[in-house]
């Protein structure tokens, strides 16, 4: 499937599409990241903030950044938590270019991947490119056994009712072409965090192909891990739910 | 086709293959017969389970923690927060 242009004309243009809930700490540092990444690869880059009504200051800082970081920054606030999915959409909306990079705004997801991703994409034309920890040198930091096990079991599980071919299931850190994402919100109805998957899922059984590229995951480097038991039950509702559907 | 139509047609014909052995249907020898089909599918069942565990062991032997990873980023969190306070962006 051959990439769009981007509506700023004939150049490739990556945006980044960042939900934030309480993320005052991270997300300056992830701005800046991202900026040394995309000046240093020469890329033409932006990046749309998504922030759900955080009471912590979030958006103040937001607003810094956009002016710091003029044009490349935008923010498009929503009054509450509305959910990640729904953050996505509404971010894709405002959003220029015609590559989509999601990720996570604290430090798990590093933009320096994000350059391999893009190589990866052209090598291939892979319709989607997605960061695995599991595959290749791939891996995590900061995760103690349980964490893993956790992990690992979640993946095994979802893998064998799902069969997706990807290694990193759950995994959130991905390259889209533009039309593809678009097309895959589209045809599928999840959008709790069970939507990574979802969208995975989805793009298999349409025929997209899926390219990994590994990735360090460094875990929570503030703020708490949202990891408990009523959201492995959801996880397991989720992986059922899509093995019934798609 | 569903992932669930996929296993659920895949299951249906595995226990369709499975009855026509245990009925008799096909002739076999005894030993087969009598020792070895009524007791497949526990035997299905607890090597499934088995490699399940031992996916889950190798996954926890090799998994890799990076610890280099989270040094580095120590060190650009460093760098950025200098680098922002300038450009007149709050940081802790």
């Amino acid at each position: 499937m051959a990439p769009a242009k981007s509506s700023t004309g004939g150049k490739d243009m990556y945006s980044v599409i960042l939900p934030t809930f309480n993320e005052r700490q991270n997300l300056p540092i992830i701005t800046w990241l991202l900026n040394r990444t995309f000046t240093e690869q020469n890329l033409d880059w932006e990046l749309v903030i998504v922030d759900d009504g955080s009471p912590d200051g979030t958006q103040e800082v937001a607003a810094q950044l956009v002016k710091a970081y003029s044009p490349h920054v935008q923010l498009r606030p929503r009054t509450g938590k509305l959910g990640l999915g729904t953050a996505y959409v509404h971010g894709l909306k405002f959003a220029k270019g015609n590559y989509i990079v999601i990720m996570d705004a604290d430090f798990s997801h590093h933009p320096k991947f994000i350059p391999q991703m893009i190589k990866k994409m052209k090598e291939g034309d892979y319709d989607i490119v997605t960061g695995t920890r599991y595959a290749g040198d791939g891996g995590v930091y900061g995760w103690d056994l349980k964490r893993k096990l956790t992990s690992k079991g979640a993946n095994i599980f979802a893998d064998t009712v799902l069969r997706p071919g990807v290694s990193d299931l759950t995994g959130s850190f991905r390259l889209y072409k533009r039309a593809v994402l678009e097309k895959l919100f589209e045809s599928t109805d999840a959008r709790g965090f069970t939507m990574q998957m979802a969208l995975a899922v989805t793009a298999k059984a349409k025929g997209y192909s899926i390219g990994e590229v590994p990735i360090s995951f460094v875990d929570r480097v503030y703020g708490d891990s949202k990891l408990g038991g009523e959201e492995i039950v959801e996880y397991a509702k989720g992986v059922l739910q899509l093995w019934w559907s798609i | 086709m569903t992932r669930a139509q996929q296993t659920i047609s895949l299951a249906l014909l595995v226990t369709s293959l499975y009855l026509s052995l245990y009925l008799g249907l096909i002739p076999l020898p005894a030993v087969v017969q009598e020792d070895i089909i009524p007791v497949l599918p526990f035997w299905s069942l607890v090597t499934f389970g088995a490699w399940l565990l031992f996916r889950l062991g190798w996954g926890m032997l090799t998994f890799r923690d990076t610890p280099e990873a989270y040094a580095e980023l120590m060190d650009e969190i460093k760098l950025a927060k200098a680098d922002l306070r300038v450009k007149g962006v709050d940081v802790d």
